[in-house]
């Protein structure tokens, strides 16, 4: 008897149960268990951990018309079987191309999926086939998924304060994971760096979404380090050299307003973006990216702030 | 031989493998062994097990019956295993964000089969692309994007003109494209440079103009795969060792570092490699007090800092 074959009996006899089954049931009707005692227990619970792994629910309820109570376990149908997404067969070939083009780093959880979805169709293009694109997924952002699909509530702990936040959103962008949401420690909207994440995710389990997301949210668009902080809002005014910007005006995004500079302001030709800033430092450091080819010019603090920090670099020893 | 897969691993399989088998009575063995990625012989010795599988009390007629003939397998009594598992978060998440991001290139069909599937699958998993998960590869423009595809399946040349950030200069080269790809965010292009005589990574979004030739590429990447990396460090470099404050250790994990010390404090000194003045002058700006040069290669290079500062600061003093 295979541990193979006994997982298999294992799932099949508490699928099939419509009661709680104690762990001395299982034994009896499981093929393949040791005799009673410490070494059928350590079976056991290996096995209870496999099927937990895999991603099968256990559900634990008390056996009835036992005493003294003893745990019951069985699985609940609803919780195993997958809903059928009706996939045509050219849309499962297109969900297999898309696991081969973009490949998640360092994870077959895209293939597994697709064996539950039906296998892996037809003369699919070989592995060894080159992916167009690379995906990394930090550990954290399985939990947070989670949460969203579940519309539960999650804390963790970021810049060494414990945050809970009702996850609406996940989004990858410039190479790194964000999650949005509605944040209820500091009762407001929040983005979240997850790579800055400290420690782990935990999910909620009885705290669903005190807040439900706005019904439209804006999509498709990147947000930068200087939209992503706390600070109280503030529009920054940028004079850029004219060639950079068209560049610029991209990176900058929509939410930045663009003028052309008045004659006080600079050169004929060059332009002045008004940009809405929520992280003073994050936008200070792109702005000095722009070396010389920009211009912080208003409000003065900003302006102040920024000479200071390169006066103080010019006259260090 | 193979080493045999744990036993978990192969139940993950079998419970996905028997689903489509019921579902497909007289399916050949090597259509399951193609479609699950697997040999024959793989194949045969899962459903070995599988027709062990029963319900107690364990009679011929509790128990999973497997029939194979002439190559064709069919899977009876096996109702609990009817229906495939429900997809993990992880499995969900993995599926559903490759989808999500190649539907974001620029180019992908966006009502076709692909778009499709990832509807029905996040109905099925109870989430809205878009407004709850959004995968963004990268910017870059479409039309260049197909251009540049097109240029390295016909393996010809293309000239560019090239804003190279870290050097923050433009310039206009000739390369041979071997492979566009996105990875960190970005989309890249990797190829050889005939200006800079050797192997480069371009990103694409920082191509202003793109010309498609129709010269054949005489360079192309040779079988050992491609090692295409952004460093390209040259002997006549200067070096300069830094104190970074603990605050800046990003900087260590970032760039390429010859050598690294830490210090009990949190902070270290790291030696690292000039590639290009203004990448070293936006580093020491945005730093400002979470970095000092300790020791640097020449004069010019120790002084990168202060002059970057002072040019800028000419702009405020007007």
């Amino acid at each position: 008897m295979s541990k193979l074959e006994r997982l298999l009996n294992l799932t099949a006899v508490l699928l099939d149960t419509t009661r709680p089954l104690s762990a001395e049931d299982l034994r009896q009707s499981v093929e393949g268990y040791p005799p009673p005692g410490p070494s059928f227990r350590r079976a056991f619970e290996r096995d209870k951990d496999d099927l937990r792994t895999m991603g099968i629910p256990l559900s634990i309820a008390r056996v009835p018309g036992v005493d003294p109570p003893v745990d019951g376990y069985r699985i609940l149908p609803e919780d195993y079987y997958l809903a059928d997404p009706g996939l045509d067969a050219d849309e499962l070939a297109a969900l297999h191309l898309a696991t081969i083009a973009v490949r998640v780093d360092g994870s077959t959880e895209g293939r597994e999926a697709l064996w539950k979805l039906g296998g892996l169709p037809g003369e699919a293009t070989p592995d060894g086939s080159p992916s167009v694109a690379s995906l990394p997924i930090d550990p954290a952002v399985t939990p947070l998924f989670e949460a969203i699909r579940e519309r539960r509530a999650v804390q963790f702990s970021y810049r060494g304060e414990v945050r809970t936040l009702d996850a609406w959103r996940l989004h990858f962008q410039r190479g790194r994971w964000y999650v949005s949401g509605f944040d209820q420690t500091r009762q407001a909207e929040r983005n979240f760096r997850i790579g800055r994440i400290e420690g782990e995710v935990t999910v909620l389990v009885d705290q669903p979404w005190s807040t439900d997301p706005p019904p439209h949210r804006e999509a498709g668009r990147a947000l930068q380090g200087w939209e992503l902080g706390e600070d109280s809002p503030i529009a920054v005014d940028l004079l850029v050299d004219v060639e950079r910007a068209v560049w610029l005006g991209q990176e900058l995004g929509p939410s930045a307003s663009q003028r052309p500079a008045t004659s006080e302001e600079g050169p004929s030709s060059s332009v002045v973006f008004t940009v809405p800033v929520v992280n003073q430092r994050a936008f200070r450091s792109y702005v000095l990216g722009l070396l010389e080819h920009g211009e912080v010019l208003g409000p003065a603090e900003v302006r102040a702030d920024l000479i200071e920090w390169l006066e103080a670099i010019e006259g260090a020893a | 031989m193979a080493v045999p897969a744990p036993a978990a691993d192969r139940l993950r399989r079998v419970l996905a493998m028997v689903p489509w088998i019921v579902a497909n009575p007289g399916i050949e063995v090597a259509a399951v062994a193609n479609r699950f990625g697997l040999t024959e012989a793989d194949v045969l010795d899962d459903l070995n097990v599988v027709w062990m599988v029963g319900l107690p009390p364990y009679t011929p007629d509790a128990l999973v019956e497997v029939a194979i003939e002439d190559d064709k397998v069919w899977i009876h009594y096996a109702d609990f295993f009817s229906r495939p598992l429900k997809l993990t978060a992880g499995q969900g998440l993995a599926l559903l964000a490759a989808t999500d991001g190649l539907l974001s290139v620029p180019g992908t069909e966006l009502d076709g089969p692909l778009a499709r599937a990832l509807a029905k699958l996040a109905g099925v998993l109870g989430v809205e692309p878009d407004v709850n998960l959004e995968v963004d590869l990268g910017a870059a423009e479409g039309p260049t994007l197909a251009a540049l595809q097109r240029s390295v399946d016909a393996a010809t040349d293309v000239i560019i003109d090239y804003y190279s950030y870290g050097r923050d200069e433009r310039t206009t080269r000739r390369v041979s494209p071997w492979r566009v790809n996105a990875t960190g965010g970005a989309w890249y292009l990797e190829g050889f440079c005939h200006s800079a005589e050797g192997e480069r990574l371009f990103r694409i979004d920082r191509i202003e103009d793109l010309r498609p030739t129709d010269d054949p590429s005489e360079h192309r990447p040779d079988d050992s795969g491609l090692d295409v990396r952004v460093f390209h460090p040259r002997a006549e470099d200067p070096k300069v060792t830094l104190w970074l404050a603990p605050e800046a250790q990003w900087v260590i994990e970032t760039y390429p570092t010859e050598s690294v010390k830490p210090r009990s404090d949190g902070s270290s000194e790291a030696t690292l490699v000039i590639t290009a003045d203004a990448w070293f002058e936006r580093l020491l700006l945005r730093l400002g007090p979470q970095v000092r040069i300790l020791a640097a290669d020449d004069e010019q290079a120790a002084n990168l800092g202060r002059s970057a500062a002072a040019r800028v600061l000419e702009r405020y003093r007007r």
